[in-house]
């Protein structure tokens, strides 16, 4: 394939970028993926990873029953990075059970082909049992299940059997113009961040799917594009401190969620109108007041469990307004600009491979292109088979939850990872301690998986990720990047500003409690023995660091 | 679908996602490890890690950042958890008070219920004849062999046999635990004496039954909870005042029993009751006036379950009743406080593992250049007796209580 001429050319890595990029690829289009920064660095990667049954869209049959019918996709494609959490939302008084029923007949109807129960209620001394937590007078709850994937995972999963399907996949390459003929789009001008320079491509079509900045993006084409952009702000706790995951009605009557995720708990979420800098975005003490406030009152000793940190992120809405955020639809909206360029509005993470088949379908059309969507019945990299962790922690020697944490990244890809030690038994060694994560694995993703900072790396897996935030893996994993991607001196340390100022923009905001001696230890390493308060590297600080 | 029938079902996913809810008084042990700093203190600490290294055993830290976090992941912990002794160092160093070795007694009940597989096949010797008799070992099937084993015993020590006591109401109950009273007999044999020789009105269980230790090492929470509250019933219904026992794992599991489910009914360790409540004086008065033995150098082993499970107060107490026996002279051991190995049910699957923790004690307790060791405990005095006799020192081991009851004057 020629490195500059292209039938589609898909920009944006999210979930839907990148579902775009897969599913044109295996339909045989020329594809290329341009983003900004990396595979999921913005909206997806602040989200909670669930694959909503959409029982909250309840008013939108069809929606629910699109995203039970993704459940199913998912599991075929992706049980490897998927987890089944239960659910309880209790109820303290009676009206909250009377208000609100219309849900529990939406959600139930569509249960059976997930393979998951009707919505049930259970008693009191059951609620307590399975959540001690839970507040006391609690005089029921009801109970349901839903999936959860990880975001980021998908998404590079996608970008990656994109690549595997001919796609060319382009991280840290920001679209900054549009060569048109006659208002046609005939190519695509982006500035590549890595090498600093300025390149063309020639496409036929143009998938915009660049979520909150997806307006901009049309502007830059000359065409109008409406979007109501959302912030969601989530509280991340250290580990999973509940046993199932709790639902409960927020201070003002939305819908507010404490989840088990990975190995922590997401407090979630917030939905603001914004017309915030999405490259500028904290959560604010309103929001991190506001979700603890929220769940507190079904969950009354939340404020002692320990926070790590806050993500927020924005959703690119349907622009429904003069309605409350939760009254706009969560379906999507495919605006066909008739000038090569396509965009996206609203949708779901849940939604992201239907988005994707629905936009191929319209790409397919415009090119004259018969072909079928398979997206849905060829599985994901690593979703090929089962893997038994416990023989190949014997054949490997390896610890067990070592290959079980790496298992639920890579499925059956772990085997290629673990043949690097037996040339290497030195990659064995731990370097994130919370994670964890060894120097096979990290190694294995620079090589293969095209990140280009710790930032991606921690995106990849989950490095830094954990209780301490990096406190103690930063250093190592900087230096294995630096190996391997030949770094010099100053982008080493310029990289570890990076990482822990990226840190540092969730650690903030919600900095309390034990986070407190947590941030003091690393601030003592970082400074006392890294120096790096001392270093003279050109840095620039982030909008939220101090001083800046 | 009613609301049982949807409890049973959810207990039904539960299971499948290998979810067993935290009890509320766990929550507090999960509160406490989420105070981890991950500053690595406690790995320096460890004495298992410092044996078998880090690869082997990832330590104390790893528990608390990365192996306590996904309780649908804690079987994956296996290979792992089960090699920690439960010695509590780790616990004494953490400058954040991070309670590591209930978080390890948390994780392997949860192993032991979702894939009981994983669970060392070792403990099934344990959990045999706590499941059938209520004991940690399997009792004598010849009764009047174990009488025998007790006289031989007794005879080598040097010490005067005392009836068995069974009243209905006594001030003290003496509960030997299962070490004592299956294995080392002497031991149990030793507590009677003394007791005798000071007039305390105790007595004996009818039936001796475990307190339930070993059985929450091994994750079957079940067995502990019914063998405690057996125990419990028993206490209650005799109305005495005070447990007294002579192992240091009795001593710290019936004091964490008594105090989360209100027993009412204090657990102390010999050593506690003579310090405090015959009193040092009386006892070294007593002492004065014994003759019994010849001059003897000791060095002292501290068990972790008296030190760091119960208080390290108690060793304070044995170094001053030794102090009030004449003719003993004392070396402190460099490792004195270091965790034998035989603790956390380890020597039951990894022999490996609990023999590489006890050899800095064995080097320590050399250079002391003491003929004897002792210790508080029947299963450190066990551990560290084994691992003498096959290092070819030629260091003899006693109980503290044994050595005690040796050492008191004839009663009379």
């Amino acid at each position: 394939m020629s490195d500059s001429e292209f039938d589609v050319v898909v920009i944006g890595g999210g979930s839907t970028g990148t579902a775009v990029a897969r599913d044109c690829a295996m339909r045989g289009l020329r594809t290329l993926l341009l983003e900004r920064d990396d595979i999921a660095s913005a909206t997806v990667g602040t989200c909670a990873g669930m694959i909503s049954s959409g029982l909250k869209y309840r008013n939108e049959p069809d929606i629910m029953e699109l995203c039970s019918e993704e459940v199913v996709h998912f599991n075929h494609i992706a049980r490897h990075i998927m987890m089944k959490i239960p659910i309880l939302a209790p109820l303290l008084d009676l009206s909250d059970a009377a208000s609100d029923s219309g849900y529990i007949d939406a959600y139930s109807e569509h249960a059976e082909e997930r393979e998951v129960p009707a919505m049930m209620f259970l008693t009191p001394e059951a609620t307590l049992e399975i959540e001690p937590m839970v507040h006391p007078d609690v005089i029921a709850s009801v109970y349901y299940e839903e999936f959860f994937i990880d975001p980021f995972r998908l998404s590079l999963l996608q970008a990656l059997d994109a690549i595997n399907h001919g796609a060319k996949v382009h991280t840290y390459c920001e679209v900054i113009g549009f060569e048109k003929t006659g208002g046609e789009i005939q190519g695509v001008v982006f500035y590549n961040r890595i090498t600093g320079t300025t390149e063309t491509v020639r496409t036929k079509l143009v998938v915009n799917a660049t979520g909150p900045w997806a307006h901009k993006l049309a502007r830059m084409n000359d065409s109008k594009l409406d979007l109501r952009l959302n912030k969601g702000t989530h509280v991340i706790l250290d580990r999973r401190v509940v046993n199932v995951g709790i639902t409960a009605r927020a201070l003002d009557g939305r819908w507010v969620y404490l989840f088990p995720h990975e190995n922590t708990t997401l407090l979630g979420t917030t939905a603001l109108d914004t017309w915030e800098d999405p490259d500028r975005l904290v959560a604010s003490f309103d929001e991190i007041e506001y979700l603890l406030q929220s769940i507190e009152a079904v969950i009354p000793s939340i404020r002692e469990s320990r926070i790590i940190r806050t993500m927020a992120g924005i959703r690119p809405l349907v622009p429904d307004w003069k309605v409350s955020e939760d009254k706009v639809t969560r379906g999507y909206q495919i605006v066909d600009h008739e000038n090569g360029m396509i965009s996206f509005t609203g949708g779901k993470l849940v939604m992201c491979r239907h988005m994707a088949q629905d936009v191929t379908d319209l790409v397919c059309k415009k090119l004259g292109v018969k072909a079928i969507c398979k997206t849905h019945e060829k599985p994901l990299p690593g979703n090929e088979d089962d893997v038994d962790v416990e023989s190949l922690s014997v054949e490997y020697g390896i610890s067990l939850h070592t290959l079980e944490r790496m298992r639920a990244r890579r499925g059956t890809d772990i085997v290629k990872i673990l043949e690097l030690t037996k040339e290497h038994p030195e990659w064995k060694t731990t370097i994130c301690t919370c994670e964890p994560v060894i120097e096979a694995e990290i190694r294995y993703a620079i090589r293969e998986e095209f990140p280009q900072t710790l930032n991606d790396l921690r995106r990849r897996l989950r490095l830094g990720t954990g209780p301490c935030q990096g406190t103690s893996c930063t250093y190592k994993a900087a230096a294995i990047l630096s190996e391997e991607l030949d770094l010099e001196g100053d982008d080493f340390l310029v990289d570890i500003l990076d990482f822990k100022a990226e840190r540092w923009k969730g650690i903030r905001p919600s900095m309390r409690g034990e986070q407190l001696a947590q941030e003091e230890l690393a601030q003592g390493i970082y400074t006392c023995v890294g120096n790096l308060d001392q270093s003279d590297v050109d840095y620039d600080l982030k909008p939220w660091e101090e001083g800046a | 679908m009613n609301e049982d029938e949807a409890f049973e079902y959810v207990k039904g996913t539960l299971r499948s996602e290998r979810i067993t809810p935290y009890h509320p008084y766990e929550i507090e042990v999960v509160r406490s490890i989420e105070k981890c700093i991950n500053c690595g203190l406690c790995i320096n600490h460890c004495p298992v890690v410092a044996a078998v290294g880090i690869d082997r055993f990832s330590g104390p830290r790893s528990i608390a950042v990365e192996l306590s976090r996904s309780p649908p992941e804690y079987w994956s912990t296996a290979d792992i958890v089960y090699l920690c002794t439960g010695c509590g160092t780790c616990r004494e160093v953490c400058p954040k008070n991070v309670d590591i070795p209930e978080v390890v007694n948390l994780i392997r009940a949860r192993i032991f219920k979702h894939r009981p597989d994983l669970v060392p096949k070792g403990f099934y010797v344990v959990q045999e004849p706590l499941t059938e008799y209520n004991l940690a070992f399997q009792p004598w099937e010849d009764k009047e062999e174990k009488s025998e084993s007790r006289d031989m015993r007794l005879e080598k020590l040097g010490l005067p046999y005392v009836q068995d006591r069974v009243l209905d109401k006594a001030e003290i109950l003496f509960y030997p635990g299962c070490q004592a009273e299956e294995r080392a007999q002497e031991v149990r044999e030793a507590a009677k004496v003394i007791l005798d020789y000071f007039d305390v009105d105790y007595t004996l269980l009818d039936e001796m039954s475990c307190c339930g230790l070993p059985a929450r090492l091994m994750g079957d929470d079940q067995t502990a909870r019914s063998l405690a509250d057996r125990l419990k019933k028993k206490v209650k219904k005799m109305g005495i005042k005070k447990v007294v026992t002579t192992c240091a794992g009795c001593t710290s599991n019936l004091s964490d029993l008594s105090y989360y489910f209100d027993w009412g009914v204090p657990t102390v360790h010999i050593l506690e009751f003579l310090a405090e409540d015959i009193g040092l004086q009386r006892f070294g008065e007593d002492m004065a006036n014994s003759s019994r033995l010849s001059p003897v150098h000791v060095t002292v082993h501290d068990p972790c379950h008296l030190i760091r499970h119960t208080s390290r107060q108690i060793m304070d107490y044995a170094l001053e009743i030794l102090r009030e026996i004449p003719n003993v002279r004392v070396t402190e051991s460099e490792a004195y406080d270091s965790c034998c190995g035989g603790g956390g049910l380890v020597s039951y699957h990894s022999r490996d593992v609990a023999d590489a923790v006890v050899k800095e004690n064995i080097e320590a307790i050399q250079k002391t250049g003491a003929e004897r060791l002792v210790t508080p405990c029947p299963l450190c005095t066990a551990q560290i007796e084994n691992n003498l006799f096959k290092s070819g020192s030629s260091v003899e081991v006693d109980d503290l209580t044994v050595f005690i009851a040796q050492r008191l004057p004839k009663k009379g």
